[in-house]
């Protein structure tokens, strides 16, 4: 009686969170779901249901595939600079500057992380300027010529990547830090009573007793990665003064269809393939880190 | 401190005390109630900041004669602005007074998402005195008038009179075919002949409806469109004509033949009023910007050698009942001449009514000359008031973003022609999916 007492009580209490949850993540995923399915124009009241015709013109959409070209790479792109990057950095932290200095390379590393996006994005823009910035100030010192970094179809890229990588690292680093903290020193005395090096402990301690959180660290950056656009927008957007290449993204592309286009359910088609690339990634990262014997 | 004294409470009033509180309260609310009744406050939703300066001056104006009507201008940039109308007017939560282009009311109005007018309103806009048939044309649909008839981006040459003089040039360019050898003698290049300065300016980066519309222009001048009628209400893709190759071979050949300009090179307004650039094609906005950001540059503005867009923007009222009265009133009020004077005055944008007395701004002013007096021969042309026109155009700048990135398309017409074979392709499937694809 006081075991189901207990858990009527449990189900109310978790009732409301459940709701929210359901009303502001489960419902819009469901309405993108139908959306996709209806062509709908955002001010028509009628919404004709037409299959999968959104889907099939996605597949010969040149603008679609221009972004999720262009958005695949800049994920694996991000995804390639910040995990080793981050687990490197959470390393030299933790293991070289266990001193007080620890806290400030933590918090410098962290800041990009909380800085505004906005006006980060404007200062790399400066630090990007062919003409005018540092970037290729620094890169003429070594004799290399100036590159137009928002302009040129790779360099565009290549610079939306670096931006992402740069904001993205700090919260890696942090969580990494978290995982480095919670490593039995024992092992690491035992490994060095052994003869390993500092790398070689690093290589066959850390690493594998990190997979867990190069696991999350892995699939938060990828799924925000996918879900670039604010960096893409202020870097190279369709303002006056053409401030430089317009890298196309997947959700810019559903942002023009949706309110420039009145296109929302062939916009909700492009989300639902991005959720479905998604959790498809997830997935894989999931099977490829996870433990064997997890599960049981 | 008698009443904490004996005990009572100490904000305790009498019945009678108690019975004056309550009336003063309800008298109060009344009051509040009756003000507000009369009193209606109204937004304007603008999608140019440059604007805001004067709807305030007309909200001013218009407070001897409605002083109950409370104007807030809330202006911001037109992409953004596009995006909160359609978010706004869907939800209910819109201005009451939106400036919108007649492009972009296309897609409210087949919905009647959009107030009509009252008689009053409907009459002033459709009386020959106040427009012309063209202005009555794009403030209505299906021949019913919809909106107010404000202002019109139309395009002429800014050039700089000092490049020009120092280039040994005594005029502006007449023809496409000058534009192209100004363009090399204004150039500015540094000791590589790398330019420094632009000798004309072009639109090609940033993504966008305004890469297309800035290349439409170009072509126009070259004798053709981007769109072209097709029969009834229907369209087709006209890129891949003579006058979009010549268009385009001539943005390539400035990009890599001569190399007068480059795709990183600051570019538009900003370029020209630092002297970035000597000449660049844009609307009369630039010249209340040039006043306010560069008062000391020595520039003219003449015609293009065939003719201009005209881009006209009315002012609709969303909603009904009291509040869109008032709108209407405020949207008329816009049309006071002393109103539509000074906005060109102060912000440069061309007012679209007639019999307007220029001549005062004109000897102030006199780069507007450009916009106002042209020869009887210059044409007009607008881009198609059709639903996917947006989509048109920001497929369009894509294909041709990628077109000014491509060196191998320079100085051959036939790689060019197949190139755009294939945007008027992409162009024509659009058109064909929302049935407006003509033979």
């Amino acid at each position: 009686m006081l075991k189901r007492r207990r858990l009527i009580f449990s189900l109310l209490a978790i009732a409301p969170v459940i709701a929210i949850f359901g009303y502001v993540r489960i419902f819009p995923i469901g309405e993108i779901l139908r959306l996709s399915l209806h062509k709908w124009d955002i001010l028509s009241k009628n919404k004709p249901f037409i299959g999968l015709a959104n889907f099939q013109e996605l597949l010969g959409d040149r603008l679609f595939q221009e972004a999720l070209l262009n958005t695949s790479i800049i994920a694996f792109g991000v995804l390639l600079i910040t995990v080793p990057l981050a687990m490197i950095l959470a390393a030299l932290i933790f293991y070289r500057t266990r001193s007080r200095f620890a806290g400030f390379y933590e918090t410098t590393i962290f800041i990009p992380h909380v800085v505004s996006l906005v006006p980060a994005a404007m200062a790399w823009k400066w630090i990007f300027d062919a003409r005018l910035g540092p970037l290729n100030a620094l890169l003429s010192v070594f004799g290399i010529e100036p590159q137009a970094w928002l302009f040129d179809p790779t360099l565009s890229l290549i610079s939306v990547i670096i931006l992402c990588s740069w904001q993205a690292l700090g919260y890696a680093v942090l969580i990494y830090l978290v995982g480095f903290k919670n490593l039995s020193k024992s092992l690491y005395e035992a490994a060095k009573l052994d003869g390993a090096s500092g790398f070689q402990s690093f290589w066959h301690l850390s690493i594998p007793l990190l997979k867990p959180i190069t696991l999350y660290v892995g699939v938060a950056t990828l799924v925000s990665a996918f879900n670039v656009y604010a960096q893409v927008y202020v870097l190279a957007s369709d303002a006056q003064g053409a401030p430089g290449r317009q890298v196309r993204v997947i959700v810019l592309d559903m942002l023009e269809n949706t309110f420039r286009n009145y296109r929302v359910g062939y916009a909700a088609s492009e989300a639902v393939v991005l959720l479905v690339i998604v959790l498809i990634l997830t997935f894989i990262q999931f099977s490829l880190l996870r433990e064997k014997g997890a599960r049981k | 401190m008698k009443r904490l004294i004996a005990g009572t409470a100490p904000f305790a009033f009498s019945v009678a005390g108690r019975a004056a509180l309550l009336t003063s309260v309800i008298g109060a609310g009344l009051l509040a109630a009756t003000a507000g009744a009369n009193a209606q406050s109204i937004r304007v939703w603008s999608g140019y900041p440059e604007l805001a300066p004067f709807y305030e001056h007309v909200a001013e104006g218009m407070k001897a004669e409605y002083p109950d009507i409370d104007v807030t201008v809330e202006a911001i940039a037109l992409r953004e602005h596009e995006r909160r109308v359609a978010l706004g007017i869907t939800s209910g939560e819109s201005a009451e007074v939106l400036e919108l282009a007649t492009s972009i009311a296309a897609r409210y109005l087949e919905n009647g998402l959009l107030a009509t007018p009252p008689a009053d309103v409907t009459a002033f806009v459709k009386d020959p005195a106040n427009f012309g048939a063209y202005f009555v044309d794009a403030a209505s649909y299906d021949g019913t008038v919809y909106g107010v008839p404000l202002f019109r981006g139309q395009s002429a040459l800014y050039y700089n009179t000092e490049m020009l003089a120092a280039a040994g040039l005594d005029g502006p360019p007449t023809t496409m075919a000058e534009f192209d050898s100004y363009s090399d003698a204004l150039t500015q290049r540094d000791g590589n002949g790398n330019p420094t300065v632009s000798g004309w300016s072009l639109r090609l980066s940033g993504g966008g409806a305004g890469i297309t519309e800035k290349f439409w222009i170009n072509m126009f001048q070259h004798g053709g469109e981007i769109l072209v009628p097709a029969g009834e209400g229907k369209w087709k893709a006209n890129l891949a004509s003579d006058a979009g190759v010549a268009a385009l071979a001539q943005y390539l050949g400035n990009l890599y033949t001569t190399k007068t300009v480059t795709v990183e090179m600051p570019a538009d307004a900003e370029a020209f009023e630092r002297e970035q650039t000597a000449m660049f094609i844009r609307e009369s906005w630039v010249i209340g910007d040039i006043a306010a950001k560069a008062p000391g540059l020595s520039y003219a503005t003449t015609t293009l050698p065939r003719g201009s867009i005209v881009n006209p923007v009315q002012l609709y009222v969303a909603g009904e009942g009291e509040q869109a009265d008032a709108a209407w009133k405020f949207a008329l009020a816009t049309q006071k001449p002393e109103n539509l004077l000074w906005l060109l005055d102060n912000v440069g944008w061309l007012p679209n009514r007639t019999g307007l007395d220029y001549s005062d701004i004109l000897a102030k002013t006199p780069a507007l000359e450009a916009f106002v007096s042209y020869p009887d021969s210059y044409e007009f042309f607008s881009t198609p008031a059709i639903g996917p026109i947006d989509e048109v155009m920001t497929r369009t700048a894509s294909a041709l973003e990628a077109a000014f990135a491509n060196p191998d398309l320079a100085g051959d017409n036939d790689a060019i022609r197949s190139y755009l074979e294939g945007v008027d392709g992409e162009i024509n499937s659009l058109l064909s999916r929302e049935g407006l694809l003509g033979e």
